[in-house]
């Protein structure tokens, strides 16, 4: 993190890139295939995005460009205020770092072999050793790459990202792979390059890993960044605050009053001992109002019982999908990903600026 | 301009580059294999050609330490090719599946710069352990003979085989970044080894008998001058060339040398080139 420029770290501008895909009658001709379509992002110091979306949405192709694997078809994009094509390839390479996803260790070099190539590639004066101690491979420095777990394979990668202290930090699907404590680890040490002023992106298909890493999501479905903001007001704005968990012991409380108001109720399977039952409460219209939680208090108070737990569930992303596509949130998920990009149904960017 | 981008940092990265990937391919288990290979080909053909009691074919004669040299050069062809072949052949392929090549592609390195460092990396590798091979096949020629090979003699014959290494290592490249999965790199990789080695001679006899050239007749001059022609577009065949060029007598080419070590110059740079190209629009 040596330069740092006012304004934005990264900022893309209508970036379009469509992978070349055979065509089908005649072997040696490309056509246009899936990729990102008109992708817009701002990235300021500090910021951690989350890239949201499901297997084949594009976060990927997005990271591999702006990582700088291949030109856009269109649009531009600045990395510290300068412009990628001015800047140059290496240029904006040497203030990114990027995290592919799963990548597979094999071979009998080692951590420390592997890093010190790519430090020599960067032409940097990074410590392979003190790269691999952050990451927690200190001590698998000199052993067989293949003789890493999977967990371990993600720390390698990390690590390869790390070098040369990126301003700019892309991170697809980080988390694969790692147990809950390496997770846990990897979270505040994403905190802490935030906090040096790195600007981070992390895609991911799972949103609860992200909610408690990430400021702001971004959404992508088919291509289209469809909806960016902070978890809370993407959700504010989805209308997607509707369901309620109500958990409690005694008596199971009378609830079909809410049933006539159009609530739906699923009975789910208690978590603790202490609950002798749980609810999801799905209120497809409208949203809960604060006054609701007193009055299902009152429901479970009068039948004898207890509440333990009531508050708002988190979104699942099929449910911000669905909401942000308007398609049956089941069906988000299954469709396959075609080589053409159809216009859809967008959110209004709120980038909260 | 920064300290990377001038020529001498450049090419002092590119070397690095290189020996950190020979290093990976002399460390790796497929080395045992090439190692046998070559051990037994090139030194057990060594002993066994400068033997002073064997007999050879009528025609090939095996009077210096250079003749056996030159045919020593055909158990290079077989043995030290095909370890390139063995040690390249998923050399971009296996990165590009496991994912190690976006990591590299997403370095502030100049593409290709990296393709040459991958180049030189896996010709270095290949090399290597051929020229040990060669030297020691040198002294059981010296055993046998006792006579060992001028220094230019020797030297000629090892530049020579580092030539056709690095044909291969360009060609083998090549291969590999055109492969999408391990099957088609197997493919590739082997198929083009077997063309130059197994198949080229069966394309040569095909064209010979199109244009109307007598093959039964193995004195005939016009198609050992049609084959050495056929010859220099098959990397095998020009270094063959390239080592008969020193012979004399009747074992010496028909082509001028000239056109030899231009297609020598050719075949040094056209496959690299290619290689180089393909490498700088490739995508992980």
């Amino acid at each position: 993190m040596a330069e740092s420029a006012a304004g934005p770290l990264l900022e893309l501008e209508d970036i379009t890139y469509r992978y070349p895909v055979r065509d089908g009658k005649r072997f040696w001709r490309r056509k246009k295939g899936a990729g990102v379509h008109q992708v817009n992002m701002k990235l300021e110091a500090g910021d951690i995005v989350g890239l949201i979306g499901p297997n084949g949405s594009g976060k990927t192709t997005l990271l591999h460009t702006i990582a700088g694997l291949w030109r856009p078809d269109t649009g531009s994009f600045r990395v510290l205020g300068r412009d990628s094509e001015e800047a140059g390839r290496r240029w904006v390479q040497r203030h990114i770092g990027f995290m592919p996803e799963q990548v597979v260790w094999t071979g009998s070099s080692t951590p420390r072999r592997v890093l010190e190539r790519l430090i020599t590639m960067r032409g940097g004066d990074d410590d392979a050793i003190k790269m691999l101690r952050l990451v927690g491979l200190r001590s698998r420095a000199d052993s067989p790459l293949d003789s890493l777990s999977q967990g371990m394979e993600q720390r390698m990668t990390l690590a390869t990202a790390l070098l040369g202290e990126p301003t700019i930090l892309l991170l697809d699907e980080p988390m694969n792979g790692l147990d809950p404590v390496a997770q846990a680890a990897f979270r505040g040490l994403l905190r802490q390059l935030a906090d040096r002023g790195c600007a981070i992106i992390v895609s991911s298909h799972n949103l609860n890993e992200m909610e408690r890493v990430v400021d702001r999501v971004a959404i992508m479905n088919r291509g289209q960044l469809v909806a960016a903001g902070p978890m809370a007001e993407v959700e504010r704005r989805l209308a997607l605050e509707q369901r309620l968990l109500l958990a409690g012991s005694g008596p199971k409380p009378d609830l079909s009053l809410l049933t006539s108001e159009g609530v739906i109720i699923e009975e789910q399977e208690t978590h603790s001992v202490e609950e002798d039952w749980r609810f999801r409460l799905i209120r497809p219209a409208g949203r809960w109002e604060p006054g609701d939680r007193g009055l299902l208090t009152a429901a479970v108070e009068s039948a004898g019982g207890v509440v333990q737990l009531i508050h708002p569930l988190p979104a699942a992303l099929e449910d911000l999908l669905g909401a942000v596509t308007g398609q049956d949130p089941e069906k988000v998920g299954l469709e396959l990903e075609g080589d053409e990009l159809v216009p859809m149904r967008t959110l209004e960017v709120d980038d909260d600026e | 301009m920064s300290e990377q981008s001038a020529p001498r940092g450049r090419l002092a990265t590119v070397l690095t580059l290189a020996r950190f990937e020979a290093r990976q391919h002399l460390n790796s288990h497929r080395m045992f294999a090439l190692a046998s290979l070559l051990f037994l080909f090139i030194v057990g053909g060594s002993y066994g050609l400068s033997d002073p009691e064997g007999r050879l074919t009528p025609g090939i004669s095996t009077d210096t330490p250079y003749q056996v040299l030159f045919l020593i050069s055909l158990f290079v062809l077989l043995s030290a090719t095909l370890g390139v072949v063995l040690l390249g052949f998923d050399a971009i392929s296996r990165r590009r599946l496991t994912k190690e090549l976006a990591i590299e592609l997403s370095q502030p390195i100049s593409r290709s710069d990296l393709a040459l460092a991958h180049l030189l990396g896996l010709w270095m590798a290949a090399f290597l352990p051929t020229m040990g091979a060669t030297l020691v096949g040198v002294t059981m020629v010296h055993s046998q003979m006792d006579a060992w090979p001028t220094l230019t003699e020797l030297v000629y014959f090892l530049g020579a085989t580092a030539l056709v290494l690095f044909w291969y290592s360009s060609i083998q490249l090549l291969a590999s970044s055109l492969a999408r999965d391990l099957g088609s790199a197997v493919t590739l990789g082997v198929g083009s080894w077997m063309l130059f080695t197994f198949v080229w001679l069966l394309i040569t006899a095909v064209l010979a008998s199109i244009i109307g050239v007598d093959m039964t007749n193995l004195e005939n001059q016009r198609f050992d001058r049609f084959s050495e022609i056929i010859d220099l577009f098959s990397p095998n065949g020009v270094y063959q060339l390239l080592l008969e060029d020193r012979l004399t007598g009747d074992s010496a080419p028909h082509l001028e040398s000239r056109f030899i070590w231009l297609a020598a110059a050719l075949w040094t740079l056209i496959p690299a080139l290619l290689f180089t190209a393909r490498f700088r629009s490739i995508r992980p």
